[in-house]
């Protein structure tokens, strides 16, 4: 404890030496609260023993956060680009393809609900069911027709949309 | 100080299988990664291997790096992890006692004080910053890893803790005993810095 100056922690509420030195750290980092902080400096202002142990921290300090720059041999991509198994990596590529969620995967919908005829045949039900409806009465079940006929149609093109716009989240990030 | 968002889209660029994301992420980290290695090795051929092992290794776990934190700090975590595995795996080097216990139960390694500059690196030692860096290197790995995250990096102790995944307690009690124990040995190698 030699050089510690007890003195100085006279004053109500001021540092006293050891206290000091426990925050030099933290002080030259720039951490410590306002009060902490000048209650340090204060302190650095009274006490000779305590700046000596503080100009020496900061030299450390100082010497450590300006080492210089080493670099890198002039090899150095070069030689990491070479080993780096890109063809590979590539090639298994769809295997790390991000997954969308279940339900907008394809294969969610059934393979029927998916062939071409049922989607043509439904939207042509559809059509004809809208026809018959406007131009007659307006016979409901003529609605629910319709509905049914376009909704594999509309399923596929809300899970594409869907699929979509999670890419487009996605590489927004 | 990286631009985290920026690492982001390049390694999402990465994992579509761009060569030029990688070659990108590479002259980012290039400097900062074979500068660490180098001051925790304090050699020039070790360090070239290590920075360059690091940068394969992370292309090889690039699946796994959760975006959740920094690339940054996953690939300073992975550069530290690699310099501290290779600094057990050569023992030899440092005359250290093992398996000594420090105030808060964690281990460290005791430095036999130097016994004074050799002849034929007198000329070197004048130079302040390589006696730094001898008392740098002369840290237990731990300690050296954090002081460079620290001052070198410029890392803050929350980076510190992320790239370490320690509590910032922790860190920040350990930042503080390195510098105590640089100060320590300077004195004790009466180096003016």
């Amino acid at each position: 404890m030699d050089g510690y100056d007890q003195r100085n922690d006279r004053a109500e509420g001021a540092l006293n030496c050891p206290d000091c030195r426990q925050e030099l750290q933290d002080y030259l980092d720039g951490t410590l609260d306002k009060k902490r902080s000048l209650g340090v400096f204060l302190h650095l202002r009274e006490c000779a023993a305590c700046r000596v142990e503080h100009d020496a921290l900061h030299a450390v300090f100082m010497r450590l956060d300006t080492l210089p720059e080493l670099e890198a041999p002039a090899d150095f991509d070069a030689a990491v680009l070479a080993s780096v198994p890109y063809a590979a990596y590539r090639a298994m590529e769809p295997l790390r393809r991000e997954r969308v969620p279940v339900f907008l995967e394809d294969h969610f919908l059934p393979a029927w609900m998916r062939a071409r005829v049922t989607r043509a045949g439904g939207l042509i039900a559809a059509a004809g069911a809208t026809g018959a409806w406007l131009a007659g009465p307006g016979q409901a079940w003529l609605l629910v027709v319709a509905a049914a006929g376009a909704a594999p149609e509309i399923l596929l093109r809300l899970q594409w949309v869907g699929r979509r716009l999670v890419g487009v989240r996605r590489a927004e990030g | 100080m990286f631009d985290r968002h920026q690492d982001l889209k390049t390694i999402r660029r990465c994992k579509r299988g761009e060569e030029a994301a990688f070659a990108e992420i590479l002259a980012r980290y290039r400097g900062p990664i074979y500068n660490l290695c180098h001051r925790m090795t304090r050699n020039p051929e070790d360090a070239r291997d290590l920075s360059q092992e690091v940068f394969i290794k992370v292309f090889r776990l690039l699946d796994r790096y959760d975006e959740e934190f920094a690339f940054s700090s996953w690939l300073f975590r992975i550069a530290t992890n690699h310099c501290i595995d290779h600094l057990r795996r050569n023992r030899m080097r440092f005359l250290s006692l093992e398996g000594v216990t420090g105030p808060d139960g964690e281990e460290f390694e005791l430095q036999i004080p130097h016994g004074g500059p050799e002849p034929d690196t007198v000329l070197e030692r004048k130079e302040a910053v390589q006696r730094l860096e001898e008392v740098i290197a002369d840290l237990p790995p731990h300690y050296r890893a954090i002081t460079l995250l620290r001052h070198q990096q410029q890392l803050s102790y929350d980076e510190i803790a992320e790239v370490l995944q320690l509590p910032l307690g922790t860190v920040k009690a350990r930042i503080h005993r390195a510098r105590a124990q640089i100060q320590q040995m300077l004195e004790a190698r009466a180096y003016d810095i």
